[in-house]
This record gives C-alpha cells, structure tokens and sequence, in this order.
C-alpha cells in the first residue's frame, strides 16, 4: 500500500511539474487561452473558418504579444461588393472555406492549432480594413506570428496565387507556413445518400427502359429532339462558348472612357466576349435555319403571296446576317479579303 | 437535247443517266485539279520548299527511308535529337505520311521518273488533297445522293481550314490523314448500305492506313461506336450494321496493334475501349434480335426477359472491368490530349506543355468564319436536311458534325477534322437548296408552255438523290433475303419506307416556291458561294501559304525577304563540328536537325517533359547556371530567335513564360512570379531583376542597343530594361541578317587551365598572379 501511495503521489507531482513547466515554457496563461478561444471559435463555423470584428483582431493580433503561437489567414470580404461579378469576391471566399476545411481535415493534432483561417466583413469592421491598409479587394493576408504591424503586407496572397483557387492558396499557405495543407477535399457535388439514391433509381429503372427500347417508344425515337441536339451543339459551339468557359470571358465588358457604356464587341480575333459569342453563333445559325426552313416547310405552303412574302423576308435576313458576319469578321479581325481579278482587267 | 425529248420510254433516261455520269467525272477531275492547284501559292509566290517546323523532321524520315530502305527505316535510332537519350524513330512516328511520300518516289523513280525527295514530299499535300476531295464525293453520294456529293466536294476541294494544313511544302500527317479520315468513314457508310464483307474488309484497311498516319485515329474509333450505339438505341440495329462495325473491330485492332508507335496501345488505353464496349452491345443485341427471329412472340417475351437479364449481367461486369481498368492508369487511363477534349480546363491546369502550343487553344466565332467561311452558315440546313428523312447513313454525318464542332470548340486544331463534315453538310444543304429553287423555276416555265412532260422530267431530276437512296434500298433488302430467310419483322418495317418515298414524289409536283423569289434566293446562293470561293483563294494565297522558313513583308520600298532561319542553319552546318551539341527552344529542334545536321538537345517530338524542362531552366537562369546546365549537356552553341529588330512576333522572348512555366513544374525554384511585375510580363526597365539577368533575356538583347543606340523592341514596343552589358559565359559567334536567329558558343572553362598556369607562372614569377584574383575565372 505504502509502495503504491508514494507513487501514485510521485506520479502527481511530475504531472503537476510538467505542467506548470509547459505553462511557463508557453510563455504565458494568455496564450494558451487565445489558442483556445480560436480553437472553440473555429469549432463552432461550418468550414473552419472564424468571423472576426474589430473586437477580435485587437484580440488575437494587435493586443496579443508577438511572436503570436499561431498565424491568421485573413480574408477581407464585403458583402457590398458581391454584386460585382468581377471582383469573384464570393467564390473566392467559398474556395477560402474549402481550403480551411481541408486543413482542418487534414491537420489533428498540434500543427492544427499553428494556423486559423479567419474574414472579416467591411461594414463591420472598417477600422480593421484601415489597421491593414487594405483599400483594394480581393485581398487575402496571412499575419504571421512574428508580425507585430499589420500594415506590413508582405503576408499578402497575390492574384496569381488565387488564380487556380482553392488549389493555389494553398499552396501559398504552405510556402509561406511550412505547414501542410494536404490534399483539398472538395464536397463532392452528390452527397452519399443522394448517390444511393440515383444508384438505386437507375437499376430499378432500367428493365423498364430497356422494355420501352425494345418497344421504340422513348423520347429518343423522336428524331426532333435529336435534331434540336445538334442544332444547339451546333449553335453552342460556333458561338465560341467554349473559349468563354475556359477562358472564363464575361458576357460583356465596360468601357474604359465611359463607364455607362457597355462594350459587346471586342476588336483583336484572339478573345471574344460572351455576348458577342452568342450574338454571332445566333446569326450562323439563324440563316441555316432559315434556308432549311424554305426548302422543307415553305414548299408545302398552299398560298402563293404567304410564300412569296415568307420567302422574301427569309431571303432578306439571311442577307442581313451574312452581310453583318462580314462586316463584324472585317473589322474584328483587320483582314482585307480581296479577289484576285486577272491583270487585264484592270 | 433533241436525244432527250424523243418519245421511247427507256432511251432518254439512259442517255441521260450517261451524260450525268460522265458530266460528274468531268467535273470530279475539276475538282481534283482545283485542289490541287489552289495549293500551289506556296511554291508560286516563295519556293518549293518544306515549311515550319514538323514537315522538316518528316521530310529527314523520308530522306532516311529512301536512302537506306524501309527494315533501316523500321529500326532506326537516331542519335542526333534528344541528346543524350536519343530517340527510337521507327517505334514513335506515325509512318504513313512518310511511307506514302516514300512509296510514290519509288514508284516515280522505278518509272525513270528523277524527281528528288523534297519534290515528292512537297508535292504530296496537294495530291492528296485531290483524293480527299473525292472520297468527299464518295461518302456524300452514299448519304444523299451524288448531287450533294459533287457539292460537298467541290467546297471540300478549297475549304480553307484544311488548305492551312495541306498547301504544297506543308508535308505533315494531316496531308495523308484526312484522306484517310474520309475514306474510312466512306467505306463504313458504304458496308452500312451494303452489307457487304467485302467493304467491311475494305474498311479495316483504311482503318489501318488511318492509324499509320495519324494520332487521331482515336476519332473514328471512337465516332463509329457512338453511332453503332446510336442505331442501336434509336432501334435501328439490322445485320448490316453488325456487319460494318464487327469486322471493323476485329480487324482494325489487329491491325492496329501492328503499328509500332500505337502497339498494344489498341487495347490498353482507354480511347480504345469505347469500341470494345460497343462490340459487346452489338452481340448482346443482334442475339436479341436473332432469338426474336426464331421464336414466336409469346416464346419470345418469355426469352426476352432471360437474355436481357443475361446480358445485362454481361455488360454491368465488363463495365466494372472497364472502369476499374481506367481509374487503375495513372491519368485515369486517358492521354493528357484527350483528358483535354473531355475536360476542356484540364490542360490548362495540369499540362503546360500541351497549353503552351497555340493551335490547341480553344477558337473564338472568327475562327469559324476564317477557317470554314461561309458554310457555318450552310450546315444547319445540312443538318435539316439529313434528318428528313433519317437513314442510317445521314444519322451518322450528323453525330460527326456534332462531334468535330463540339471539340473544335475546345481545340482550334481539331477545326481541321470539323472541315469535312462541314463541307458534306453544307454540300448537301446546297444540293438540296438548288434542286427546290431550280425545281420550282423550271416547273413554273414549264407550266407555261408544256405543263404535263416537264413537270416529269422534273420532278425525276428533284427526286435523282431519292431515287438512288431507295434503289439502294431495294439493293439491301435483296441481299438481306439471300442472307437470312428469317426477318420477318424487318421487311415489314422496310414496306412503310418506301411507301411514302412514292408518295412523296407524287406530292412533289405541287411543291414549287414562287418564280421571282426562287430566282432571286438562287442568285443569293450563287453569290455566296463566289463569296466562299473568293475567301478561299484569298485565304490559300495570303494566309496560309507563308512557309514560316523564309518570311516576306511588304512595305512601300517593296517586298522584303527575311530568310534569316536557313541563313544561320546553313552558318551551323558550315562553320560547326558535326558533333557538335545546339541547344534551342524545342520549337527550332526539328529544323536545326534537318537543314543544319547538328545534335539537338530537344525537338518538337516533346516526348520528354524534364528534359525540356532542363532546357527551360537553364533558358530562365542567370549565365552562370545556365552554363553549368547546358555544360553538363555537352552543348557546345546556343541558339535563340529574335524578332525585336524586325517585328517578328513569335520569337523566344514571347514564348520565354512558356519555358519558365515549363522549367518550373520540373524544377521549383524557377518561379513565374519572379519573371512577373505585378502579373505583368515586361521587358523594359520596369522588368524584375530575374528577368534582366535571365540567359534568354542576355542572348536576345545582347549588343542589341547597338543597332539604333536606343534598344528600341519592335514586338514588345518599348525600349529594353537592361542595354549595355557583357557576356560572361557564353560569346557571340553569328546573329544573322535582320538579327533573327543569334548562335552562342558556351566559353570554355578556362579556370583549370588558368590554375596550372597560374602554377607555371608561380615557378617562374610570384608577383603577378595576385592581380588577377578579382578578375573573372570565366573569362
């Protein structure tokens, strides 16, 4: 018994040793109860990352003492910029999310408590915006521990490292904190159960189909919708869409001089702007249609004016369309298509 | 005309049949001479010559296959590229351009005919053109008729997207594989109508041929079980189906696997396992349908159930193979290029190297409009037309024009096997444009003066295409009975088709359009395909012909002619060992092989990330570690382009983010930032100092400021960063003419053999070699 007392008391001394000697080696209670206020904070968000006002960045950055045990990656957001599709201000943000959310996934135990991701709103904080010098968005900081003025920007995430989104930032975050991010873990787009369920609709849908196949009677004997398919393949294509959605073109642009103007046609063949994409794809397609139209449908027309006034207006658009392609490639591209007449004629 | 009015019954339409046909040849042989002379700009306004950068490495195959035979050929390393890996010439080129190149100068020298290789190779694009342009007619009559066939050829004869690739000189795999890409698709539409073994054969072999030349093969092998799965679907499946896309499979992997470059790529890779898949579709299916045959309907529902059930087993384990098979492969079983068609943002992200080339960046509308002209205009109504009424054959030219225009919308490049379909779309679009304006025009005068024998006579030259789309028919349906006895259903299904082509051409007599309208929208036709033919001349001599070898430009003085590139070839091969290792940006690899005959350390067959990556880097270092790299690749010159003194935009300073981005995904500590102020890439002094000590940036402005004392940067437009500085690693041995290639030779090391003259001189006398510690050991 005595044996078993005395350690038992041996053993609550060294636990009562080192505790205090990993208190004093943190420097001091206040750190300790910062890192756990951002850890409860960071508990209680969805994807991890911790709303902050004034109130809080004088917390945890200005009034904590440097060298701080953890670093901030700040996101500035305002929702009054929101509207501003070019400024990507919620994607981004939703893309700063997923990285906090993989970080935290990825990070358990103590490195997880190294580095918290935080936003902080304009409207609501705009005295932290100007503790920052931050005047420009988007804008995303990372306050390392060492830093004790925050107008110090060279925690600052450039555009090109949010240029491949979550992916990018990430990879900032681990150049510059040499902690690991790991693999972004992206919510898929089907959560399991939904997957479940469409697996389980297919199979029982199946037989069924297979049935109605076998009979030719679903929408795909219907030769229209395959026709209406390739139209709009068709149509979607020559329109350039696919240079817009990889090139990430917006529909239209501002005019530089004029603000109030919007600019639809872009001049220099290597980019095109939405609108004018579709603009142009309508008028390709449009005279097709029309040609198509009088040859197949107008021909069973009984009514000789409703032909000829049918036919002329087709025939007067379709000019119109091609006339205007020309013009809109002539001065799009700068080429000057010329004939070649034989030198006699001159 | 007096033969065609005459009263017997039997002669006029034979007559005419005759002079149709021999009117098409005729105008085939037109259109074949079109193609072919449309394509001669090149040779006219510069030399017959080989142009840009690939034709060069093809035209020194076919130089080494005429030399020293085709076993040679078929086991050649060559030694002289990739230093100091080399490459396996036979087992990673596509050998059908050049064998076809070859075979014909055999033949043409077997005939005492002495023309010279370059001749030959020159020449093959415009020939073979010619062909395509009749396979064109081919597979277009088989879908409506040979009407629209004629049409469909003569666009395809000056389309200008496959003029940009096909103009004499411009000897590459496209030339031969777009014959080859038609041609198959012909034969398969050809044993789809037939039935017949003998085509299917006859396709396997234009299979084969297509594998040879060119990597996008993987198109037909993957268009042709889309449509079988199609017809399938729709309920379209018959024998001949089974017919045309069976042997195909069979036969065509056999034979594809025959090729080294694609080897047992024809059954691992998952491009290929579309085909596969559908092979088991179709034999579940034609089981279904023969069981169908076989049993009557009560039995057959009774066996429905078993067999669907069966095969459905079947497919649901071979699908999990399959999938299991792609994602095991490290990209998921699919090459960096096709991940790029399915995904169109996965190259940008992932494979600089495959976005870096700009003919796989994705076109915007004038692209369309230089490329196909004004048959993006035409090809909705092609596409109407084709599905009224639908035949197997025109379902499958609408799931090819969907297909190419979906994914020339993501590569520019792919614009080229759009080409066709536009052309056989459009083609038929006009066709049938013409035969119902000249239709109602003829019908109309007609009904003035003679109402009832016109009115026949036209609407059997309306319904020309129709009549031989059901003697085709008729055709099947005879060879079907001879084949089996036993499908019932199927001949009822034919007897509905065909009745209502008769009814129709009983209805046809009244579908006329008013007189004046149809001849004015006839002249607006008219005018639009001189407006196409125009765009297509003009294309084909000012935009597509430049050899890229030798440029002009034409100013108030004159024509200018740079010929800067086979100038400072022809200074290698003369003034350089002939062992002697040439580092350049891959893009010069080809042609420093070719003309100068000189070691490359890459070339355009980038078949080798790191090792162009390596090539990057040391393009991106400061001298000294360039030095080192390319020291340690035994390169003895440096090459560079540059275009600032002239204007010449596609020179390495505009390709150099490429190098560093590529240099970068091998070696990290290149990074783009660096080369960037403020995400802008500038070459004046506002460049960042990485830029400024960076080799590419030193060897293309080297002395630069020399020329007009301010250093003025044509391209860029702004005078350089950094003028006046001295090489220290690398000496300037040739800059041509208009300064567009400049060649540096690597210094040697002298500090060993300084060190031992410095031990010379130290036994001689001490006193001197302190002064020199501060100098530089490079010099």
């Amino acid at each position: 018994m005595a044996v078993k007392s005395k350690l038992v008391s041996l053993l609550f001394l060294v636990a009562t040793l080192s505790s205090t000697f990993a208190a004093s080696f943190s420097n001091s209670d206040s750190d300790s109860d910062l890192l756990n206020e951002l850890v409860s904070l960071r508990s209680t968000s969805e994807s991890g990352v911790i709303h902050l006002d004034d109130h809080g960045i004088s917390k945890f950055l200005t009034s904590a003492s440097t060298p701080r045990p953890y670093s901030l990656l700040v996101f500035f957001d305002a929702t009054q910029l929101h509207s501003k599709n070019e400024l990507r201000l919620q994607e981004l943000r939703r893309e700063f999310g997923i990285v906090s959310a993989s970080f935290l996934a990825n990070n358990n135990g103590s490195e997880g408590t190294k580095l918290f991701f935080c936003e902080i709103e304009f409207s609501q904080s705009q005295s932290s915006f100007q503790l920052f010098g931050v005047n420009a968005l988007p804008h995303i900081r990372l306050v390392s521990p060492s830093i004790s003025n925050l107008r110090d920007e060279s925690g600052q995430m450039d555009q090109s490292d949010y240029s491949r989104l979550a992916e990018s930032m990430a990879e900032f975050v681990e150049q510059r904190t040499k902690l690991k991010v790991g693999p972004i873990q992206r919510p898929p787009l089907l959560s399991k159960p939904q997957i479940g369920v469409i697996v389980a609709l297919i199979v029982i849908a199946t037989p069924f189909v297979i049935k109605r196949v076998l009979k030719g009677e679903t929408i795909l004997h219907d030769s229209r919708l395959w026709l209406s398919g390739a139209i709009f393949i068709y149509f979607f294509s020559v329109a350039g869409t696919m240079h817009n959605i990889i090139r990430k073109m917006p529909m239209f642009l501002q005019d530089r001089n004029d603000p109030n103007k919007l600019v639809f046609f872009y001049q220099g063949s290597g980019m095109q702007l939405g609108a004018e994409g579709f603009a142009v794809g309508f008028l390709y397609t449009v005279v097709g249609l029309l040609l198509a139209f009088v040859t197949n449908v107008l021909v069973r027309v009984k009514n000789l004016t409703a032909q000829r006034l049918i036919m002329l207006l087709a025939l007067f658009i379709s000019f119109w369309a091609v006339k205007k392609v020309v013009y809109l490639d002539n001065w799009k591209t700068g080429y000057g298509i010329h004939p070649y007449w034989p030198s006699s004629w001159r | 005309m007096a033969a065609l009015e005459s009263p017997q019954p039997g002669t006029p339409t034979a007559m005419r049949n005759a002079f149709g046909n021999v009117l098409s040849v005729l105008i085939l042989v037109l259109i074949g001479v079109l193609a072919f002379s449309i394509r001669l700009f090149s040779v006219i306004k510069y030399e017959s010559v080989i142009h840009e950068f690939d034709p060069y490495f093809n035209y020194r195959v076919t130089q080494f296959l005429s030399k020293n035979g085709i076993y040679e050929f078929w086991n050649w390393f060559d030694d002289r590229t990739w230093y100091p890996l080399g490459r396996v010439i036979g087992g990673t080129v596509y050998p059908g351009l050049t064998l076809t190149a070859g075979t014909i100068w055999w033949v043409l020298n077997s005939l005492n005919i002495p023309l010279s290789v370059e001749t030959v190779c020159v020449f093959t694009a415009p020939v073979f053109s010619a062909f395509a342009s009749w396979a064109t007619y081919l597979l277009t009559k088989e879908v409506k008729g040979s009407g629209a066939g004629l049409a469909a050829a003569a666009l395809l004869a000056m389309v200008p997207s496959y003029i940009s690739r096909s103009v004499a000189g411009s000897y590459d795999n496209e030339a031969v594989a777009i014959f080859a890409l038609i041609f198959t698709f012909y034969l398969y539409i050809k044993t789809l109508n037939t039935g017949s073994l003998f085509y299917a054969t006859l396709n396997a072999l234009a299979y084969f041929y297509m594998v040879c030349s060119w990597g996008g093969y993987t198109f037909i092998i993957n268009l042709i079980p889309m449509h079988v799965l199609l017809c399938i679907v729709t309920g379209r499946y018959s024998p001949r189906l089974y017919i045309a896309y069976a042997p195909l499979v069979v036969l065509g992997t056999l034979l594809a696997a025959l090729v080294p470059v694609v080897g047992f790529n024809a059954v691992l890779t998952s491009e290929h396992f579309a085909s596969f898949l559908v092979f088991i579709i179709i034999h579940v299916v034609a089981l279904v349908y023969y069981i169908k045959g076989i049993l009557s309907p009560k039995m057959f529902k009774v066996a429905v159930t078993l067999v669907v059930s069966i095969g459905m087993v079947v497919c649901f384990i071979v699908v999990a193979i399959l999938v299991a098979l792609v994602a095991s492969s490290p990209t998921g079983g699919w090459s960096g290029r096709s991940l790029s068609l399915l995904d169109p943002t996965y190259a940008s992200k992932y494979i600089p190297i495959i976005a870096s080339v700009s003919e796989h960046q994705p076109p915007t509308w004038p692209s369309y409009f230089m490329d196909i002209n004004v048959l993006a205009f035409l090809v909705p109504a092609g596409i109407i037309a084709c599905f009224s009424p639908l035949s197997d054959a025109s379902s499958f030219v609408v799931l090819y024009i969907v297909m190419s225009v979906y994914f020339s919308g993501v590569m520019v490049r792919l614009m080229l096997v759009l080409a066709p379909a536009a052309c056989i779309m459009s083609g038929i679009a006009l066709s049938q444009a013409f035969d119902v304006f000249t239709g109602s025009i003829k019908y109309q005068l007609g009904a003035s003066s003679n109402s009832t024998d016109d009115a026949e006579d036209n609407t059997s030259t309306n319904n020309a295409p129709k009549d031989d789309a059901s003697a085709g028919k008729t055709d099947k349906g005879e060879e079907i009975v001879k084949e089996r006895s036993s499908k019932k259903g199927k001949k009822k299904e034919r007897e509905p088709a065909d009745k209502p082509s008769v009814k129709s051409k009983i209805k046809k007599k009244a579908l006329v359009l008013p007189l004046e309208a149809s001849i004015v929208a006839l002249l607006l036709l008219i005018m639009l395909g001189a407006f196409y033919v125009i765009h297509c001349v003009w294309a084909a001599a000012e935009a597509y012909s430049a050899p890229s070898i030798v440029l002009t430009s034409q100013s108030r003085d004159g024509l200018h002619v740079f010929d800067d590139f086979r100038e400072s070839y022809a200074w290698l091969s003369h003034n350089t060992d002939v062992d002697d290792k040439v580092a350049s940006w891959w893009d010069y690899g080809y042609q420093t092989t070719a003309m100068a005959n000189r070691t490359v350390i890459v070339d355009n067959n980038t078949w080798n990330n790191t090792h162009i990556a390596t090539v990057g880097t040391a393009m991106s270092s400061p001298e000294k570690a360039a030095w080192e790299i390319f020291n340690s690749l035994d390169v003895k010159y440096v090459l560079v382009v540059f275009g600032g003194l002239i204007g010449y935009p596609s020179d390495d300073i505009n390709k150099f983010l490429w190098m560093v981005r590529i240099g970068g995904g091998v070696f990290p500590h290149i990074k783009e930032a660096d080369y960037l102020r403020d995400g802008q890439y500038r070459i004046d002094s506002e460049a960042t100092p990485t830029m400024l000590n960076c080799l590419m940036y030193k060897l293309s402005y080297y002395r630069f400021v020399e020329t007009d004392g301010k250093g003025y940067d044509r391209v860029r437009r702004t005078e350089i960063g950094k003028k006046n500085f001295k090489l220290t690693h690398f000496e300037e041995v040739f800059t041509s003419h208009h300064w567009m290639v400049r060649i540096y030779k690597l210094k040697p090391p002298r500090n060993r053999i300084r060190g031992r003259t410095k031990k010379l001189k130290s036994k001689t006398s001490s006193g001197l070699s302190s002064k020199s510690v501060k100098k530089n050991p490079w010099i």
